[in-house]
């Protein structure tokens, strides 16, 4: 029976790649600073924008970053004049480092953030695009490009501490607009999990040899 | 009996390298995302204040959890105070900041100045 399974499991097995081989710039220029960007909001949801941006914050710590604080930051934008993500896009990367002091960028455009209340199964699916980049080499450091769907029923989240967090009543989200916000974090959890960690985390410079599952023939098939 | 050495041996590894991968719980966040979130939906005095309230209450949580705060609230609560003109209290979250975490030292310093000169937060 075992050797019967072998053959199947390693031909379903989805093909893994390593934190090092995907992102060797982050190990080389070691960003300890994020400024995070207000994100282009390309979907059809008009708050996905405050959604997305307002739980980005905790999981770029949890990874160890030092994250700006997003309320000052974009509060910072508008009084600059800079109402519109567009512009912000075109800003030579050297600026942020002027004014804020930052190793580096996260750009971000959400492509679909769809949420869909069904009898049995309510879920959140969320596309975007996230680009890392640095201020002083202007190369990209790290990106995500995908669909990350979470379970809203509260039952499979995929446990551990994120799991804990996201064990609300569907019920109580639909009455609740601010109850969403744990699945929005959680999404952003997901979308981060590729990010090699930063100073502040224990396993920082540590994690070179993590896999996890290439994106590239996702890629592809969304092309 | 040597099956069940390695039986107990291969549950005491699977153990070790899960708790090895499990999540550590570096910050206390609260429910930080949630008033951020009600604040930049609806701007009034009442979501400040009660964003303002949780960013305190993440501050003494952190404390008696014994975990250092996590990036961005004290500065964020220094801001805060910054806005409202109260420029003491202001500086002196700016700086707890500033010397928590190095990299925020460029920032604070340009908030702080502000802060002094009591012009609008950002001016150039």
């Amino acid at each position: 029976m075992a050797i019967l399974m072998g053959p199947l499991l390693s031909a379903c097995a989805p093909k893994m790649t390593t934190k090092l081989v995907e992102f060797p710039l982050m190990y080389e220029e070691r960003p300890a600073s994020i400024l995070i960007l207000p994100p282009i909001n390309e979907s059809t949801a008009a708050d996905a924008k405050e959604y997305y941006s307002t739980t980005i914050q905790e999981p770029l710590a949890y990874s160890g970053y030092y994250t700006f604080p997003y309320p000052i930051t974009s509060e910072i934008f508008k009084m600059e004049g800079i109402y519109d993500t567009e512009l912000l896009v075109n800003l030579p990367l050297s600026k942020f480092k002027e004014y804020f002091g930052t190793d580096a960028v996260l750009f971000t455009t959400i492509k679909k953030w769809d949420l869909s209340y069904l009898v049995l199964a309510s879920t959140l699916t969320v596309s975007i695009e996230c680009k890392l980049k640095s201020t002083t080499s202007n190369q990209t450091l790290w990106k995500y490009t995908g669909t990350v769907v979470v379970d809203l029923s509260g039952g499979n989240t995929g446990g551990g501490l994120v799991g804990v967090i996201v064990k609300v009543v569907v019920a109580a989200v639909q009455s609740a607009v601010a109850d969403y916000v744990p699945y929005a974090r959680q999404a952003n959890y997901r979308a981060l999990s590729s990010m090699p960690f930063g100073k502040y985390h224990p396993l920082h410079n540590k994690d070179q040899k993590v896999q996890f599952v290439d994106q590239t023939l996702e890629k592809n098939k969304t092309k | 009996m040597r099956k069940l050495c390695w039986g107990v041996f291969f549950i005491v590894l699977c153990c070790l390298i899960s708790a090895g991968c499990a999540p550590k719980r570096i910050y206390y966040f609260g429910n930080y995302s949630k008033t951020l979130y009600s604040y930049e939906k609806n701007q009034n005095e009442e979501s400040l204040l009660k964003h303002k309230q949780e960013l305190e209450t993440i501050i003494t949580e952190s404390e008696t959890k014994n975990l250092p705060v996590p990036p961005g609230i004290y500065a964020e609560l220094g801001y805060i105070n910054l806005k409202s003109n109260n420029s003491k209290e202001a500086i002196r979250l700016l700086q707890v900041e500033s010397q928590l975490y190095p990299e925020s030292k460029h920032l604070m310093d340009r908030l702080i100045q502000s802060a002094e000169s009591k012009d609008p937060p950002i001016s150039q």
